[in-house]
């Protein structure tokens, strides 16, 4: 985030008024195949308030602004303190945390709209609550774990370097919410889970890629991921737009972990030419 | 393990996807982007060559000379027409079709993410799409001699180098400059069509040399990758610089000077140059 967007934000904070009525426009889905449309709807907002404060408030008394009586508005959420990923959305085109979206900050203003959107991304269960499991597919695809478990003890592993550890530290901290690939020109909506061994990985999982081949047991399937990230949907379908590492609320240094990668492929590339 | 497994159902498009990436990665640069600057430079050389000047001459006569000597040059090379196929001819069309069907594969979303990266993304695709268009209009009509594309029926000459391709740009044809043509609007469509088509291959270039360190992992640190990125922004300008002044060079060139100089310039080297002006 630029320093700009910081300080407009914060000037928002400090000019909006506790009590003012913000307009929440809702992109609504019934289920799985059936129509979208909007529905608008009247919150008063406190001070703190955030997109999931409102959509309780909408939840307790799902009246539209036309006053029209509807269903509660769906969403999913956990920590409420961006962490656990669960409440990702788009808000005003964008895609991010809605638990830690301030009113504040997107509507200072009396009367000022915020639209929600579900994550274009994934397949919509309900309004705003998508099914993110394409990710947890991804993880499984490209083996993105420490291989230890066996029948038999196989005593303490190697030891790493403090380094080695901070490097990693931030990779770890993904929170599979999929913003990176919400934003991804490259990452496609793919309802059905028959193209999900051959469609693009997306950043998320580049990221744990590299995460457990940085690993010195992680990296015992190392060829293994690389093998994957050399396929279809592997690294090399990456375009470089690298929307992934600006909408990451983790700060995950993705691009530079796609390039890493890209560095892995080639010389695993030239090793299975020359030597295997 | 099962990457063994997964093989077993895969095309032989998917087993070689890497190869095919990284061959589409590497012809981009080499040989399409290694040629794209010689070639650049030598057109350019109409502007350049001016700076050889002798005494006594004509403001233009050292470029005009001086262009028709490279294309000459080019043209003496042996087994021209096979450099052609296997350096240039096949890779572009490798590079351009697996570059049409990379393109499908992405959805630009500029609208809503319009950062500078992922405006690069996008017009990464835009300039292929009319990239391809361009370079086949642009050999179609200079090397195939299509001349029914060309306004005016104009057709590039060899011997004349300069001078024909002044005409190209103007789409008039000798006879109508004599009748006091000087650009039809044809000539405007192609001269236009060229800025465009040039400066976006040029884009195209640099662009893509910047994403290629990426793609092969040259550049890592984000640090790197700006370092790079001035690198290639550089390049690309140089390389604008030399499109736009062999361009203008050319749409300012008058045919007829360009002619009486290339008549000249050809006296000198023996009856075969007589060919060309038989034509006419
Ligand atoms: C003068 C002609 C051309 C030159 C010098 C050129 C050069 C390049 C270079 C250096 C790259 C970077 C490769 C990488 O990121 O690894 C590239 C990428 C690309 N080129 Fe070209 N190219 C040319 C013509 C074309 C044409 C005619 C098309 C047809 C559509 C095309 C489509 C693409 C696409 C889609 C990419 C992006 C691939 C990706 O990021 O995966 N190019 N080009
Ligand atoms: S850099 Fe690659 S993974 Fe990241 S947004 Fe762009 S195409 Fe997607
Ligand atoms: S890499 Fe960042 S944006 Fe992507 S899933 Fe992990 S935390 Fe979310
Ligand atoms: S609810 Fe966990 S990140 Fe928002």
């Amino acid at each position: 985030m630029t320093t700009t967007d910081h300080a407009a934000r914060a000037a928002a904070r400090r000019s909006a008024k506790p009590g003012r009525k913000v307009l929440i426009r809702v992109k609504r889905c019934e289920g799985p195949g059936k129509p979208s449309r909007f529905e608008t709807f009247a919150v008063t907002i406190e001070r703190g308030a955030n997109i999931i404060s409102c959509l309780q408030q909408i939840a307790a008394n799902p009246v539209t602004v036309e006053g029209t009586r509807t269903t509660p508005v769906v969403w999913d959420s956990g920590c409420l303190e961006e962490v656990c990923g669960a409440c990702t959305m788009i808000i005003n085109g964008k895609v991010r945390q809605s638990c830690s979206c301030l009113i504040d900050e997107y509507a200072p203003a009396e009367g000022d709209v915020i639209t929600l959107e579900p994550m274009s991304k994934f397949p919509v269960v309900r309004d705003l609550w998508v099914d993110r499991s394409r990710m947890f597919h991804n993880l499984k695809r490209l083996r993105a774990w420490v291989p230890i478990d066996g029948t038999y003890s196989l005593g303490a592993g190697p030891r790493e370097s403090p380094d080695a550890q901070e490097a990693r530290y931030k990779l770890s901290t993904c929170m599979t919410c999929g913003c990176c690939l919400d934003a991804c020109p490259q990452f496609l909506l793919a309802e059905s889970p028959a193209s999900w061994d051959t469609s693009f990985v997306g950043a998320q999982a580049f990221g744990q890629a590299l995460l457990f081949n940085s690993h010195s047991t992680g990296a015992q399937l190392k060829n293994d991921r690389l093998e994957v990230l050399m396929g279809p949907g592997g690294v090399v379908d990456c375009g470089n737009a690298q929307n992934c590492v600006k909408v990451c609320p983790k700060e995950i240094p993705l691009t530079e972990a796609i390039a890493s990668l890209g560095r892995a492929v080639t010389i695993r590339g030239f090793t299975r030419f020359f030597t295997s | 393990m099962t990457t063994a497994h997964t093989q077993s159902h895969q095309g032989p498009l998917d087993r070689n996807y890497f190869l095919l990436r990284r061959l589409h990665s590497l012809t981009g640069v080499v040989p399409i982007g290694v040629f794209l600057l010689f070639h650049l430079t030598t057109n350019a050389s109409v502007v350049w060559g001016m700076l050889d000047s002798r005494e006594g001459e004509a403001l233009r006569e050292r470029g005009v000379r001086t262009f028709q000597n490279e294309v000459d040059f080019i043209h003496s090379t042996p087994f021209l027409f096979l450099v052609e196929i296997f350096g240039l001819w096949l890779p572009i069309a490798f590079h351009s079709i697996l570059g049409l069907y990379y393109a499908k594969t992405g959805k630009g979303n500029t609208a809503s993410y319009g950062w500078a990266a992922n405006r690069r993304y996008s017009l990464q695709r835009l300039s292929g799409y009319v990239g391809v268009l361009f370079l086949f209009y642009h050999v179609a009509t200079l090397r195939w001699h299509w001349t029914f594309l060309m306004p005016g029926g104009v057709a590039w000459d060899g011997e004349r180098a300069a001078s024909t391709l002044a005409l190209v740009l103007r789409g008039a044809s000798e006879a109508a400059l004599e009748a006091g043509a000087s650009y039809t609007l044809g000539g405007v469509i192609v001269s236009l069509f060229y800025m465009l088509g040039v400066s976006l291959l040029v884009y195209h270039f640099a662009n893509g040399l910047w994403t290629a360190a990426i793609t092969w992992g040259l550049t890592i640190s984000q640090k790197a990758q700006q370092r790079w990125g001035v690198v290639c922004a550089g390049l690309g300008v140089a390389l604008m610089a030399l499109a736009w002044s062999s361009l203008l060079g050319f749409m300012t060139l008058d045919p007829k000077d360009a002619a009486a100089i290339e008549r000249s310039h050809s006296g000198h080297k023996g009856p075969a140059m007589q060919l060309g002006d038989s034509q006419h």
